[in-house]
């Protein structure tokens, strides 16, 4: 076995060729979750790249992305499988003609009824299955990621249903009997924190938490992402980006705003920050109005302070 | 799992992180894995199966520091790879530096986690270094269980020397001390299992013997013993700083949370502040989903029919009606008169610490004019708010009934069958007309009237109480004097909210 150490930044390398930077913590809890096959539960506030993180695995270890989008009312109709109604009634409709053939040479109810019998297990089988994103990650046979987004929004139904799955990698159907992975996916659940997670959750998963990245590592991310920015920019616009999260805002932008600004300002070939062009281009940092107005008489300030910074 | 684990999960337990038995054999199995080697890979990998929100992942951060702030996880000192020849002078700076390091160690934190791998590689080596010094020792001749020390002391090898400790540490259960006054007792029995009484034959038989180099030893372990018992002592200290920092102030939290609050020292405020900050989360996480009744045998049309397009229109997925359970909407009326002040500022401070789930919470203050404080809350922090409140509307003699017939003029048109109406009160009016009547107004809009007061049944409808007359028209009157109490009735009105 190589030293963890070793393996944590092949993983750090790895993320950074996908365009994902990240720091040792974060690559941490990915070589965990692969050698403890556990789940990860991923939080921190928006846009600091938490389903990014899934999608970069999953290129990364060249397995399938399956995403799971939850939201208030998901059940398991739509997270686990489906019955392929439509697809049964047209065979019904079908076989119905195709009776009296059928039942040709049966004598009896009893007889006709065992003959029936052959036909509705054929009705519940996993011809007529539509697997929903749940089991198709368990039937995968190479294994997959599995992104479970934003946890949070759905109900504490959904949730307690979840544990089989995140601890057992099976999952039961009624009909058909408990199902097995065939290989265990990596489990990515994500949250925003809208609510608390249940501990029952918690408790099975590896807790992964991002915070806004620091000034250098934010660096590293725009010139993953934005290559085209120069660097004296670059600095400039990430010192200034910092700045602003220490102010009291609504919403502090996050990462993902700091990328669109960047190539905001690219295509705006700007070659420094000026005033005039952030206040132009704030509105892709912020999104609410209030916050706008409030920093308008900053601007000034932050941006020779982002220059200063820079040089 | 191992000792080492298993008492570091008890001192994280000891700084209020939940640890539950499953998660503590997932650090087992993560311990297994990433080894013990490198010490920022432990550290990222446990806090990930041990601490699941932020507050536990900034006790983990602290605890983890203070329980592993071994000196093999820091840079070698030089001293360390010197050999044995190396003159008393640079051996005392070890052990002052060794003390020194600790220290930084307790208080510093973060720090240390540049302490990476490059020295778990020198490890062995000054481990190596150590054990020639044992063999030069036991020429001398002296009983084996005592010559560990003296020749660990001379050797300077700190690496062995931390790890003895811990073990003697462990041998004598120094994970149980409990009290301050412990730790001269604790520290003396480690260093009589590392063999304290052999160095200390040692030093008497080399001061006998006469000659100068012995009588030089004797100084240089006399030294030597002097700052290994530091070493223990601090070794001690942070033993009981894990295992029962927190023990002093969670039982100071359970008495504060019972006592009557006009008891509360001023000193205590803080610390009551950041309890009931404590509570409020507590039933914030409880009460934070919203909850759904389901009306049974009301049938949702509608969405049953879109439900069951795909059953190409059977309708056998059926949709019951449901309703939104309700936020409670709360309208406090808080007596701020000398007497019952402090309450309401625990009171108020309850309320406005739950908007997540109370968003509409409006306060009035009177001590014989009465008007609302709600605004207050909404533009400053809790605490200055309060203190305006106080100011403004405190200070005059209680008038109640002059109280409800401001409110009704104010408020009374917004009171509907959503609202619970709580009266923060000892109902001591002055002898005043309470104006019954108008409570019994806001009885009949509101979904209910609870009553808080603060004094005890028994004193009720003495002296100028007017009880009496008042808690006929209330859904309940409570007594409501310590913290318990308020997270009890705060608790009840979210629980029953409809």
């Amino acid at each position: 076995m190589t030293a963890p150490r070793v393996e944590i930044s092949d993983i750090q390398d790895g993320f950074a060729k996908e365009g994902y930077i990240c720091n040792a913590h974060i690559a941490t809890a990915i070589f965990l979750a692969r050698n403890l096959e556990k789940p990860i539960l991923v939080e921190g506030p928006p846009g600091v790249g938490k389903t990014e993180l899934a999608k970069a695995t999953s290129e990364f270890l060249n397995l399938e992305l399956i995403r799971l989008q939850c939201y208030e009312g998901l059940d398991e109709a739509k997270a686990l499988y489906e019955w392929k109604y439509g697809k049964q009634l047209l065979y019904t409709q079908v076989l119905k003609e195709k009776l009296g053939d059928l039942m040709e040479g049966a004598q009896g109810l009893a007889a006709s009824m065992d003959r029936l019998h052959e036909f509705d297990d054929t009705f519940f089988s996993e011809e007529f299955l539509e697997p929903r994103a749940l089991l198709k990650s368990l039937w995968s046979e190479k294994g997959s990621v599995l992104l479970i987004d934003e946890i949070d929004k759905s109900d504490d139904e959904f949730e307690a249903f979840l544990l089989e799955l995140l601890s057992e990698y099976q999952i039961t159907v009624p009909e058909l009997g408990t199902i097995k992975a065939k290989s265990s996916p990596i489990v990515f659940l994500t949250s925003n924190n809208t609510r608390e997670i249940g501990d029952a959750l918690k408790r099975r998963c590896i807790h992964l938490y991002i915070p806004f990245p620091d000034a250098d590592l934010e660096t590293r991310i725009i010139t993953a992402r934005v290559p085209e920015v120069e660097e004296g920019l670059r600095k400039q616009l990430v010192s200034f980006v910092q700045n602003l999260r220490e102010l009291e805002l609504k919403k502090v932008p996050a990462v993902s705003e700091t990328i669109d600004w960047a190539r905001t300002l690219v295509l705006l070939h700007a070659k420094e920050l000026d005033s005039d062009m952030v206040r132009n281009t704030l509105n892709v940092l912020l999104k609410f109005q209030d916050d706008i107005d409030n920093i308008d008489s900053d601007i000034n300030a932050l941006t020779t302070k982002a220059r200063a910074a820079a040089e | 799992m191992s000792q080492v684990l298993s008492n570091f999960v008890r001192a994280l337990r000891a700084q209020d992180v939940r640890v539950s038995i499953s998660e503590s054999v997932d650090a087992g199995r993560v311990a297994e894995l990433v080894g013990f080697e490198d010490r920022q890979v432990l550290k990222d990998a446990l806090s990930q199966v041990l601490a699941k929100t932020d507050d536990e992942k900034f006790a983990f951060n602290e605890c983890f520091d203070q329980f592993f702030a071994f000196d093999q996880f820091k840079p070698p000192k030089p001293a360390s790879n010197e050999n044995e020849a190396a003159s008393e002078q640079s051996q005392e700076d070890e052990g002052q530096a060794g003390e020194e390091g600790e220290e930084q160690d307790g208080e510093g934190g973060e720090s240390e986690g540049s302490g990476q791998p490059s020295d778990s590689g020198s490890a062995p080596g000054s481990g190596g270094s150590g054990s020639d010094d044992r063999e030069g020792a036991a020429e001398g001749g002296e009983a084996s269980p005592d010559r560990d020390l003296t020749a660990l002391l001379e050797s300077g090898d700190d690496v062995e020397l931390q790890a003895q400790l811990a073990a003697a540490g462990r041998e004598v259960g120094a994970d149980r001390i409990r009290l301050f006054t412990q730790r001269g007792l604790f520290t003396r029995r480690i260093m009589e299992a590392m063999g304290l009484e052999g160095l200390n034959e040692t030093i008497s038989q080399e001061q006998r013997s006469g000659t100068s180099a012995g009588e030089a030893r004797a100084d240089n372990l006399r030294e030597l013993r002097e700052a290994f018992r530091l070493e223990v002592r601090d070794y001690v200290e942070r033993q009981l700083e894990l295992y029962t920092a927190n023990a002093g102030r969670q039982l100071r939290e359970e008495v504060l949370s019972k006592i009557n609050i006009s008891n509360v020292d001023r000193r205590d405020f803080k610390l009551m502040q950041a309890l009931v900050r404590k509570m409020a989360k507590r039933l914030l996480a409880l009460n934070s989903r919203r909850k759904k009744r389901s009306r049974r045998g009301q049938l949702d049309v509608r969405r049953t029919i879109r439900q069951n397009i795909e059953y190409d229109g059977l309708m056998f997925d059926i949709a019951w009606k449901q309703t939104k359970v309700d936020r409670p909407k709360v309208v406090a009326i808080c007596d701020v008169s000398g007497s019952v002040a402090q309450y309401a500022t625990f009171l108020l401070m309850f309320l406005y610490s739950l908007t997540e789930v109370l968003p509409k919470v409006r306060a009035f203050a009177f001590s014989n004019q009465l008007g609302e404080v709600t605004d207050l809350f909404a533009d400053k922090k809790i605490e200055e708010a309060i203190a305006e409140a106080l100011s403004v509307h405190g200070g005059g003699s209680t008038d109640y009934g002059r109280a409800f017939e401001d409110f009704e003029a104010i408020a009374l048109d917004d009171i509907d069958h959503r609202t619970t109406v709580l009266v923060l009160g000892d109902a001591r009016s002055n002898f005043g007309d309470p104006r019954a009547d108008i409570l019994d107004k806001i009885h009949d809009r509101a979904r209910r009237v609870l009553w808080l007061n603060p004094e005890g049944k028994t004193l009720w409808n003495t002296g100028d109480s007017e009880m009496k007359r008042l808690s006929p028209h209330c859904d309940r009157a409570v007594v409501c004097s310590s913290l318990n109490d308020l997270e009890r009735i705060v608790s009840d009105i979210l629980r029953t909210a409809v």
